[in-house]
Protein backbone atom coordinates (compact mmCIF):
# COMPACT_ATOMS: atom_id res chain seq x y z
CA UNK A 1 0.00 0.00 0.00
CA UNK A 2 1.17 3.50 -0.69
CA UNK A 3 1.37 6.12 2.05
CA UNK A 4 -1.40 8.25 0.52
CA UNK A 5 -3.79 5.31 0.51
CA UNK A 6 -2.89 4.41 4.07
CA UNK A 7 -3.41 7.97 5.27
CA UNK A 8 -6.78 8.04 3.62
CA UNK A 9 -7.90 5.10 5.73
CA UNK A 10 -6.20 6.03 8.99
CA UNK A 11 -9.29 7.53 10.62
CA UNK A 12 -11.42 4.56 9.67
CA UNK A 13 -8.62 2.33 10.95
CA UNK A 14 -8.57 4.15 14.29
CA UNK A 15 -12.35 3.90 14.49
CA UNK A 16 -12.16 0.19 13.72
CA UNK A 17 -14.48 0.45 10.76
CA UNK A 18 -12.23 -1.10 8.09
CA UNK A 19 -12.44 -4.65 6.86
CA UNK A 20 -10.20 -7.26 8.43
CA UNK A 21 -8.08 -7.60 5.29
CA UNK A 22 -7.55 -3.86 4.99
CA UNK A 23 -6.79 -3.60 8.69
CA UNK A 24 -3.98 -6.11 8.33
CA UNK A 25 -2.48 -4.36 5.33
CA UNK A 26 -2.56 -1.00 7.11
CA UNK A 27 -1.00 -2.53 10.20
CA UNK A 28 1.79 -4.02 8.16
CA UNK A 29 2.43 -0.69 6.50
CA UNK A 30 2.48 1.09 9.85
CA UNK A 31 5.03 -1.40 11.17
CA UNK A 32 7.27 -0.56 8.28
CA UNK A 33 6.69 3.15 7.70
CA UNK A 34 7.68 5.65 10.38
CA UNK A 35 6.10 8.56 8.54
CA UNK A 36 2.65 6.95 8.53
CA UNK A 37 3.18 5.77 12.07
CA UNK A 38 3.70 9.36 13.16
CA UNK A 39 0.56 10.42 11.35
CA UNK A 40 -1.33 7.57 12.97
CA UNK A 41 -0.13 8.58 16.44
CA UNK A 42 -0.94 12.21 15.76
CA UNK A 43 -4.50 11.49 14.67
CA UNK A 44 -5.08 9.04 17.47
CA UNK A 45 -3.87 11.56 19.99
CA UNK A 46 -6.18 14.27 18.57
CA UNK A 47 -9.31 12.11 18.61
CA UNK A 48 -8.49 10.75 22.00
CA UNK A 49 -7.95 14.25 23.33
CA UNK A 50 -11.39 15.22 22.04
CA UNK A 51 -13.16 12.20 23.45
CA UNK A 52 -11.62 12.80 26.88
CA UNK A 53 -12.87 16.36 27.16
CA UNK A 54 -14.26 16.80 30.67
CA UNK A 55 -17.91 17.54 31.28
CA UNK A 56 -18.80 21.21 31.23
CA UNK A 57 -20.31 22.55 34.43
CA UNK A 58 -22.91 25.19 33.64
CA UNK A 59 -23.04 28.50 35.53
CA UNK A 60 -25.11 28.42 38.71
CA UNK A 61 -27.75 30.77 37.33
CA UNK A 62 -28.30 28.84 34.09
CA UNK A 63 -31.74 27.53 34.98
CA UNK A 64 -32.91 30.96 36.07
CA UNK A 65 -31.52 32.51 32.91
CA UNK A 66 -33.28 30.00 30.69
CA UNK A 67 -36.61 30.33 32.47
CA UNK A 68 -36.44 34.13 32.45
CA UNK A 69 -35.80 34.12 28.72
CA UNK A 70 -38.65 31.69 28.06
CA UNK A 71 -41.14 33.49 30.30
CA UNK A 72 -40.24 36.90 28.89
CA UNK A 73 -40.78 35.75 25.33
CA UNK A 74 -43.90 33.77 26.01
CA UNK A 75 -45.45 36.93 27.41
CA UNK A 76 -44.19 39.00 24.51
CA UNK A 77 -47.34 38.56 22.50
CA UNK A 78 -49.45 39.79 25.36
CA UNK A 79 -47.11 42.75 25.80
CA UNK A 80 -47.20 43.59 22.14
CA UNK A 81 -50.97 43.65 22.28
CA UNK A 82 -50.71 46.10 25.15
CA UNK A 83 -48.29 48.29 23.24
CA UNK A 84 -50.64 48.26 20.30
CA UNK A 85 -53.40 49.35 22.65
CA UNK A 86 -51.46 52.28 24.10
CA UNK A 87 -50.47 53.34 20.67
CA UNK A 88 -54.08 53.31 19.63
CA UNK A 89 -55.16 55.02 22.87
CA UNK A 90 -52.48 57.69 22.47
CA UNK A 91 -53.48 58.41 18.90
CA UNK A 92 -57.17 58.38 19.76
CA UNK A 93 -56.65 60.74 22.67
CA UNK A 94 -54.72 63.20 20.55
CA UNK A 95 -57.36 63.01 17.84
CA UNK A 96 -60.09 63.67 20.36
CA UNK A 97 -58.13 66.41 22.10
CA UNK A 98 -58.13 64.44 25.29
CA UNK A 99 -55.31 63.89 27.68
CA UNK A 100 -54.32 60.49 28.83
CA UNK A 101 -53.13 61.93 32.09
CA UNK A 102 -55.97 60.49 34.09
CA UNK A 103 -54.67 57.04 33.34
CA UNK A 104 -51.39 57.54 35.03
CA UNK A 105 -51.09 60.68 36.99
CA UNK A 106 -50.64 60.40 40.68
CA UNK A 107 -51.16 63.54 42.66
CA UNK A 108 -47.81 64.67 43.92
CA UNK A 109 -47.88 68.15 45.31
CA UNK A 110 -44.58 69.66 46.29
CA UNK A 111 -42.74 67.64 43.69
CA UNK A 112 -41.27 70.78 42.14
CA UNK A 113 -39.58 71.86 45.30
CA UNK A 114 -38.34 68.39 46.00
CA UNK A 115 -36.75 68.04 42.61
CA UNK A 116 -35.60 71.60 42.21
CA UNK A 117 -37.52 72.63 39.18
CA UNK A 118 -36.43 76.25 39.30
CA UNK A 119 -38.83 77.17 42.06
CA UNK A 120 -41.71 77.89 39.70
CA UNK A 121 -44.71 78.04 42.04
CA UNK A 122 -47.16 78.28 39.18
CA UNK A 123 -46.86 77.32 35.57
CA UNK A 124 -46.21 80.38 33.48
CA UNK A 125 -48.32 79.85 30.44
CA UNK A 126 -47.90 83.19 28.66
CA UNK A 127 -44.13 83.28 28.34
CA UNK A 128 -42.90 79.71 28.35
CA UNK A 129 -39.75 79.16 30.32
CA UNK A 130 -37.35 76.45 29.21
CA UNK A 131 -38.93 73.14 29.95
CA UNK A 132 -37.17 71.10 32.55
CA UNK A 133 -38.07 67.48 32.62
CA UNK A 134 -37.17 65.05 35.30
CA UNK A 135 -37.29 61.47 34.15
CA UNK A 136 -36.57 58.73 36.59
CA UNK A 137 -36.49 55.01 36.73
CA UNK A 138 -37.64 53.90 40.14
CA UNK A 139 -37.97 50.39 41.40
CA UNK A 140 -40.96 49.43 43.47
CA UNK A 141 -40.77 46.47 45.73
CA UNK A 142 -43.73 44.15 45.41
CA UNK A 143 -45.18 41.92 48.10
CA UNK A 144 -43.34 38.90 46.76
CA UNK A 145 -40.04 40.75 46.97
CA UNK A 146 -39.41 41.38 43.28
CA UNK A 147 -38.65 44.83 41.92
CA UNK A 148 -40.80 46.46 39.32
CA UNK A 149 -39.30 49.34 37.35
CA UNK A 150 -41.52 52.37 36.92
CA UNK A 151 -40.74 55.29 34.71
CA UNK A 152 -41.65 58.58 36.31
CA UNK A 153 -41.67 61.93 34.60
CA UNK A 154 -42.25 65.37 36.01
CA UNK A 155 -42.17 68.79 34.36
CA UNK A 156 -41.76 72.33 35.58
CA UNK A 157 -44.47 73.52 33.19
CA UNK A 158 -47.02 72.17 30.79
CA UNK A 159 -45.25 70.39 27.95
CA UNK A 160 -45.91 67.78 25.34
CA UNK A 161 -43.99 64.57 25.52
CA UNK A 162 -43.66 61.23 23.83
CA UNK A 163 -42.31 57.92 24.94
CA UNK A 164 -41.05 55.34 22.48
CA UNK A 165 -39.38 52.05 22.91
CA UNK A 166 -36.90 50.46 20.60
CA UNK A 167 -36.88 46.70 20.33
CA UNK A 168 -33.43 45.33 19.75
CA UNK A 169 -30.07 47.02 19.61
CA UNK A 170 -29.89 47.54 15.88
CA UNK A 171 -29.66 51.19 14.87
CA UNK A 172 -32.21 50.52 12.14
CA UNK A 173 -34.80 49.27 14.64
CA UNK A 174 -37.92 51.42 14.47
CA UNK A 175 -39.12 53.02 17.67
CA UNK A 176 -42.65 52.21 18.75
CA UNK A 177 -44.77 54.97 20.26
CA UNK A 178 -46.13 53.88 23.61
CA UNK A 179 -47.25 57.14 25.13
CA UNK A 180 -47.95 60.60 23.86
CA UNK A 181 -49.59 63.51 25.61
CA UNK A 182 -49.24 66.65 27.65
CA UNK A 183 -47.69 66.78 31.07
CA UNK A 184 -48.82 69.20 33.73
CA UNK A 185 -46.58 70.74 36.35
CA UNK A 186 -46.80 69.27 39.80
CA UNK A 187 -48.06 66.01 38.43
CA UNK A 188 -46.15 62.83 37.96
CA UNK A 189 -46.57 60.57 35.00
CA UNK A 190 -45.93 57.00 35.92
CA UNK A 191 -45.52 54.22 33.43
CA UNK A 192 -44.84 50.72 34.73
CA UNK A 193 -42.26 49.07 32.50
CA UNK A 194 -42.73 45.51 33.59
CA UNK A 195 -44.70 44.36 30.56
CA UNK A 196 -42.27 45.98 28.17
CA UNK A 197 -39.30 44.45 29.93
CA UNK A 198 -40.83 41.03 29.65
CA UNK A 199 -41.15 41.47 25.93
CA UNK A 200 -37.55 42.62 25.48
CA UNK A 201 -35.32 40.33 23.50
CA UNK A 202 -32.18 42.05 24.64
CA UNK A 203 -30.77 42.37 28.11
CA UNK A 204 -31.56 46.06 27.93
CA UNK A 205 -34.68 47.94 26.95
CA UNK A 206 -34.08 51.16 25.02
CA UNK A 207 -36.61 53.92 25.65
CA UNK A 208 -36.75 57.30 23.94
CA UNK A 209 -38.26 60.03 25.94
CA UNK A 210 -38.81 63.26 24.11
CA UNK A 211 -40.11 66.50 25.56
CA UNK A 212 -41.03 69.20 23.07
CA UNK A 213 -38.83 67.46 20.59
CA UNK A 214 -35.82 67.24 22.91
CA UNK A 215 -34.69 63.66 23.02
CA UNK A 216 -33.23 61.64 25.81
CA UNK A 217 -32.56 57.95 25.91
CA UNK A 218 -33.03 55.52 28.75
CA UNK A 219 -31.33 52.16 28.85
CA UNK A 220 -33.25 50.01 31.29
CA UNK A 221 -31.84 46.59 32.16
CA UNK A 222 -34.14 43.62 31.95
CA UNK A 223 -32.48 41.58 34.67
CA UNK A 224 -31.68 41.87 38.31
CA UNK A 225 -29.69 42.19 40.51
CA UNK A 226 -27.15 44.81 39.46
CA UNK A 227 -23.50 43.83 39.25
CA UNK A 228 -21.22 45.91 41.47
CA UNK A 229 -17.98 45.17 39.71
CA UNK A 230 -17.23 44.08 36.18
CA UNK A 231 -14.46 44.06 33.63
CA UNK A 232 -15.41 45.62 30.34
CA UNK A 233 -13.40 46.40 27.26
CA UNK A 234 -15.08 48.10 24.39
CA UNK A 235 -14.74 50.54 21.58
CA UNK A 236 -18.05 51.87 20.39
CA UNK A 237 -20.27 54.83 19.79
CA UNK A 238 -21.31 56.42 23.07
CA UNK A 239 -24.89 55.16 22.87
CA UNK A 240 -23.77 51.60 22.19
CA UNK A 241 -21.29 51.79 25.02
CA UNK A 242 -23.94 53.03 27.44
CA UNK A 243 -26.34 50.31 26.41
CA UNK A 244 -23.63 47.73 26.95
CA UNK A 245 -22.80 49.10 30.39
CA UNK A 246 -26.47 49.12 31.40
CA UNK A 247 -26.55 45.49 30.30
CA UNK A 248 -23.36 44.42 32.05
CA UNK A 249 -24.11 46.20 35.32
CA UNK A 250 -27.87 45.67 35.09
CA UNK A 251 -28.32 49.29 36.13
CA UNK A 252 -30.39 51.88 34.25
CA UNK A 253 -28.52 54.63 32.44
CA UNK A 254 -30.06 57.77 31.06
CA UNK A 255 -28.43 59.55 28.17
CA UNK A 256 -29.20 63.14 27.24
CA UNK A 257 -27.51 63.63 23.87
CA UNK A 258 -26.14 67.01 22.87
CA UNK A 259 -26.00 66.36 19.17
CA UNK A 260 -22.59 64.81 18.97
CA UNK A 261 -21.90 61.23 19.73
CA UNK A 262 -18.24 60.51 20.32
CA UNK A 263 -16.53 57.20 19.75
CA UNK A 264 -15.43 55.97 23.14
CA UNK A 265 -12.90 53.46 24.31
CA UNK A 266 -13.06 51.66 27.61
CA UNK A 267 -10.75 49.24 29.32
CA UNK A 268 -12.09 48.83 32.82
CA UNK A 269 -10.82 46.00 34.97
CA UNK A 270 -12.97 45.12 37.95
CA UNK A 271 -14.45 48.55 37.98
CA UNK A 272 -17.69 49.88 39.40
CA UNK A 273 -20.21 51.35 37.00
CA UNK A 274 -19.31 54.85 38.17
CA UNK A 275 -15.62 54.25 37.49
CA UNK A 276 -16.40 52.78 34.08
CA UNK A 277 -18.63 55.73 33.16
CA UNK A 278 -16.07 58.27 34.34
CA UNK A 279 -13.38 56.62 32.27
CA UNK A 280 -15.75 56.53 29.32
CA UNK A 281 -16.49 60.24 29.48
CA UNK A 282 -12.95 61.55 29.94
CA UNK A 283 -12.37 64.35 27.47
CA UNK A 284 -15.98 64.51 26.31
CA UNK A 285 -18.54 67.23 26.92
CA UNK A 286 -20.75 64.87 28.85
CA UNK A 287 -21.39 65.09 32.57
CA UNK A 288 -22.22 62.29 34.94
CA UNK A 289 -24.84 62.53 37.66
CA UNK A 290 -26.90 60.11 39.63
CA UNK A 291 -30.69 60.15 39.18
CA UNK A 292 -32.49 57.86 41.58
CA UNK A 293 -31.70 54.30 40.56
CA UNK A 294 -30.14 55.46 37.29
CA UNK A 295 -26.96 57.16 36.22
CA UNK A 296 -27.38 60.11 33.91
CA UNK A 297 -24.94 61.01 31.16
CA UNK A 298 -25.89 64.48 30.07
CA UNK A 299 -24.60 66.68 27.31
CA UNK A 300 -26.30 69.78 28.70
CA UNK B 1 -32.27 13.25 43.96
CA UNK B 2 -35.33 14.58 42.21
CA UNK B 3 -38.70 13.09 42.91
CA UNK B 4 -39.56 13.37 39.26
CA UNK B 5 -36.56 11.51 37.89
CA UNK B 6 -38.63 8.43 37.17
CA UNK B 7 -41.19 10.27 35.06
CA UNK B 8 -40.42 9.71 31.40
CA UNK B 9 -40.00 12.53 28.89
CA UNK B 10 -43.17 11.39 27.14
CA UNK B 11 -45.27 11.75 30.27
CA UNK B 12 -43.80 15.17 31.04
CA UNK B 13 -44.43 16.32 27.48
CA UNK B 14 -48.04 15.10 27.76
CA UNK B 15 -48.48 17.01 31.00
CA UNK B 16 -47.03 20.11 29.45
CA UNK B 17 -49.43 19.80 26.52
CA UNK B 18 -52.23 19.73 29.06
CA UNK B 19 -51.00 23.04 30.47
CA UNK B 20 -48.74 21.91 33.32
CA UNK B 21 -45.92 24.49 33.31
CA UNK B 22 -44.13 22.61 36.04
CA UNK B 23 -43.57 19.75 33.61
CA UNK B 24 -41.72 22.15 31.34
CA UNK B 25 -39.53 23.29 34.21
CA UNK B 26 -38.64 19.68 34.91
CA UNK B 27 -37.77 18.99 31.28
CA UNK B 28 -35.49 22.02 31.28
CA UNK B 29 -33.75 20.79 34.43
CA UNK B 30 -33.33 17.40 32.87
CA UNK B 31 -31.58 18.65 29.74
CA UNK B 32 -30.07 22.04 30.54
CA UNK B 33 -26.62 20.68 31.35
CA UNK B 34 -26.41 18.70 28.10
CA UNK B 35 -27.74 21.59 26.05
CA UNK B 36 -25.39 24.06 27.70
CA UNK B 37 -22.46 21.72 27.24
CA UNK B 38 -23.02 21.36 23.51
CA UNK B 39 -23.56 25.11 23.19
CA UNK B 40 -20.39 25.80 25.15
CA UNK B 41 -18.34 23.48 22.97
CA UNK B 42 -19.64 25.17 19.85
CA UNK B 43 -19.13 28.73 21.09
CA UNK B 44 -16.27 28.30 23.59
CA UNK B 45 -17.79 31.18 25.54
CA UNK B 46 -19.93 30.85 28.68
CA UNK B 47 -22.14 33.83 27.93
CA UNK B 48 -22.89 32.84 24.35
CA UNK B 49 -23.48 29.27 25.48
CA UNK B 50 -26.07 30.42 28.02
CA UNK B 51 -27.78 32.52 25.35
CA UNK B 52 -27.89 29.58 22.96
CA UNK B 53 -29.26 27.34 25.73
CA UNK B 54 -31.96 29.84 26.67
CA UNK B 55 -33.06 30.27 23.07
CA UNK B 56 -33.06 26.50 22.56
CA UNK B 57 -35.50 25.99 25.42
CA UNK B 58 -37.67 28.85 24.21
CA UNK B 59 -37.96 27.04 20.87
CA UNK B 60 -38.72 23.87 22.75
CA UNK B 61 -41.48 25.65 24.64
CA UNK B 62 -42.96 26.96 21.43
CA UNK B 63 -42.91 23.67 19.57
CA UNK B 64 -43.31 21.05 22.27
CA UNK B 65 -47.05 21.05 21.66
CA UNK B 66 -46.32 19.83 18.17
CA UNK B 67 -43.57 17.43 19.21
CA UNK B 68 -44.57 14.04 17.82
CA UNK B 69 -42.03 11.95 19.59
CA UNK B 70 -40.60 10.32 16.46
CA UNK B 71 -37.14 11.24 17.71
CA UNK B 72 -35.65 11.22 21.17
CA UNK B 73 -36.12 14.57 22.89
CA UNK B 74 -32.35 14.75 23.40
CA UNK B 75 -31.70 14.25 19.68
CA UNK B 76 -34.27 16.87 18.87
CA UNK B 77 -32.72 19.31 21.37
CA UNK B 78 -29.27 18.80 19.85
CA UNK B 79 -30.79 19.70 16.54
CA UNK B 80 -32.27 22.89 17.95
CA UNK B 81 -28.96 23.83 19.61
CA UNK B 82 -27.21 23.47 16.23
CA UNK B 83 -29.85 25.58 14.51
CA UNK B 84 -29.75 28.30 17.15
CA UNK B 85 -25.97 28.30 16.93
CA UNK B 86 -26.10 28.71 13.14
CA UNK B 87 -28.66 31.51 13.49
CA UNK B 88 -26.64 33.37 16.11
CA UNK B 89 -23.50 33.13 14.00
CA UNK B 90 -25.32 34.50 10.99
CA UNK B 91 -26.64 37.38 13.05
CA UNK B 92 -23.19 38.01 14.54
CA UNK B 93 -21.47 38.15 11.18
CA UNK B 94 -23.77 41.02 10.26
CA UNK B 95 -22.77 43.05 13.34
CA UNK B 96 -19.08 42.80 13.61
CA UNK B 97 -18.43 46.47 14.10
CA UNK B 98 -18.06 46.53 17.87
CA UNK B 99 -15.16 44.55 19.22
CA UNK B 100 -16.26 43.76 22.70
CA UNK B 101 -15.12 41.78 25.64
CA UNK B 102 -17.25 41.60 28.68
CA UNK B 103 -16.84 39.69 31.85
CA UNK B 104 -18.95 40.34 34.89
CA UNK B 105 -18.21 38.93 38.27
CA UNK B 106 -21.37 36.84 38.13
CA UNK B 107 -20.68 35.06 34.89
CA UNK B 108 -18.49 32.31 36.09
CA UNK B 109 -16.28 30.50 33.67
CA UNK B 110 -17.51 26.95 33.47
CA UNK B 111 -15.29 24.86 35.61
CA UNK B 112 -13.96 21.60 34.42
CA UNK B 113 -14.71 18.56 36.48
CA UNK B 114 -11.67 16.92 37.96
CA UNK B 115 -10.56 14.18 35.64
CA UNK B 116 -10.58 10.74 37.12
CA UNK B 117 -7.05 10.01 36.20
CA UNK B 118 -5.14 7.17 37.78
CA UNK B 119 -1.75 8.64 36.95
CA UNK B 120 -1.98 12.16 38.25
CA UNK B 121 1.41 13.57 37.48
CA UNK B 122 1.61 17.33 37.32
CA UNK B 123 3.42 17.49 34.00
CA UNK B 124 0.97 15.16 32.31
CA UNK B 125 -1.94 17.10 33.71
CA UNK B 126 -0.58 20.43 32.51
CA UNK B 127 0.07 18.93 29.10
CA UNK B 128 -3.46 17.59 28.92
CA UNK B 129 -4.87 20.96 29.93
CA UNK B 130 -2.85 22.63 27.22
CA UNK B 131 -3.98 20.05 24.65
CA UNK B 132 -7.59 20.74 25.57
CA UNK B 133 -7.16 24.46 25.37
CA UNK B 134 -5.56 24.18 21.93
CA UNK B 135 -8.24 21.77 20.72
CA UNK B 136 -11.10 24.04 21.81
CA UNK B 137 -9.39 27.03 20.29
CA UNK B 138 -8.68 25.33 16.99
CA UNK B 139 -12.22 23.97 16.76
CA UNK B 140 -13.42 27.57 16.88
CA UNK B 141 -11.52 28.23 13.68
CA UNK B 142 -13.45 25.61 11.74
CA UNK B 143 -16.42 26.75 9.66
CA UNK B 144 -19.67 26.30 11.63
CA UNK B 145 -20.78 23.14 9.90
CA UNK B 146 -17.47 21.39 10.36
CA UNK B 147 -17.37 22.52 13.96
CA UNK B 148 -20.74 20.93 14.66
CA UNK B 149 -19.57 17.70 13.03
CA UNK B 150 -16.39 17.45 15.06
CA UNK B 151 -18.09 18.37 18.33
CA UNK B 152 -20.98 15.95 17.87
CA UNK B 153 -18.88 13.04 16.67
CA UNK B 154 -15.66 13.33 18.58
CA UNK B 155 -16.57 15.12 21.80
CA UNK B 156 -20.21 14.25 22.34
CA UNK B 157 -19.57 10.87 20.73
CA UNK B 158 -22.82 10.63 18.82
CA UNK B 159 -23.15 7.96 16.15
CA UNK B 160 -23.27 8.75 12.42
CA UNK B 161 -26.95 7.80 12.46
CA UNK B 162 -27.79 10.12 15.30
CA UNK B 163 -25.86 13.00 13.75
CA UNK B 164 -27.75 12.41 10.51
CA UNK B 165 -30.96 12.71 12.50
CA UNK B 166 -29.77 15.78 14.40
CA UNK B 167 -28.74 17.66 11.30
CA UNK B 168 -31.44 16.24 9.05
CA UNK B 169 -28.93 15.08 6.44
CA UNK B 170 -28.34 11.74 4.72
CA UNK B 171 -25.78 9.40 6.23
CA UNK B 172 -23.45 9.70 3.22
CA UNK B 173 -23.35 13.47 3.53
CA UNK B 174 -22.56 13.20 7.22
CA UNK B 175 -19.65 10.87 6.54
CA UNK B 176 -18.12 13.00 3.82
CA UNK B 177 -18.59 16.19 5.83
CA UNK B 178 -17.06 14.65 8.89
CA UNK B 179 -14.07 13.61 6.81
CA UNK B 180 -13.59 17.11 5.51
CA UNK B 181 -13.95 18.49 9.02
CA UNK B 182 -11.34 16.08 10.35
CA UNK B 183 -8.91 16.90 7.61
CA UNK B 184 -9.36 20.61 8.27
CA UNK B 185 -8.89 20.16 12.00
CA UNK B 186 -5.81 18.03 11.51
CA UNK B 187 -4.28 20.72 9.27
CA UNK B 188 -5.00 23.41 11.86
CA UNK B 189 -3.23 21.31 14.47
CA UNK B 190 -0.08 20.82 12.40
CA UNK B 191 1.85 23.48 14.38
CA UNK B 192 1.02 21.66 17.62
CA UNK B 193 2.41 18.24 16.71
CA UNK B 194 4.70 18.11 19.70
CA UNK B 195 1.88 18.88 22.08
CA UNK B 196 0.22 15.72 20.79
CA UNK B 197 3.28 13.63 21.36
CA UNK B 198 4.50 13.57 17.78
CA UNK B 199 7.96 14.86 17.01
CA UNK B 200 8.14 17.54 14.35
CA UNK B 201 11.12 16.29 12.38
CA UNK B 202 10.99 12.81 10.86
CA UNK B 203 13.34 10.38 12.51
CA UNK B 204 16.05 9.37 10.11
CA UNK B 205 17.90 6.10 9.76
CA UNK B 206 15.01 3.66 10.03
CA UNK B 207 15.82 0.91 7.55
CA UNK B 208 12.31 0.04 6.35
CA UNK B 209 11.20 3.58 5.81
CA UNK B 210 10.03 3.55 2.26
CA UNK B 211 7.01 5.22 0.82
CA UNK B 212 5.75 2.06 -0.79
CA UNK B 213 6.68 -0.42 1.89
CA UNK B 214 4.31 -3.36 1.58
ZN1 LIG C 1 3.64 5.31 4.85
Amino acid sequence: MRCEQVKEFLNAYIEGSVSEALRERIQAHLNACAECRREYRFLQSIWQGLSLMPEVVPPANLHERIMTHVRANVRAREAQQRVAFWRWAGAAAVAAGLFLMGFFVANSDGVQAAFGFGGAKKPVVESPQPVQAGVFIEYRETKDGSRLPVLEARMNREATAELHYVAGAEPSAKPTLIWQGTLLPGKTLEIPLQTLLQSANERVLTLWWSVEGRKRVLFVPVGYPPARIASVRLQAKLSDALRQLASVYQTPIEWVPNGEEPLVVLDAQEASLEEALRQLLVGSEYKLTRQGAAWRVSGH
Amino acid sequence: MHTYDYISDEVLIERFKEGDEHAFDLLVRRYEQKVYQLAYRLTNNPDDAADVAAETFLRMYNSLKRFRGDAQLSTWLYRVVSNVFFDFRKRESRHQHIPLEIQTEDSEEPMELPVEDESVDIMGHALQQEQRRVLMEVIQQLPEYQRVMVVLFHIEERSYEEIAQILGLPLGTIKSRLNRARTALRQLLEPYRELFGVETSPTVGKPQEASDAL
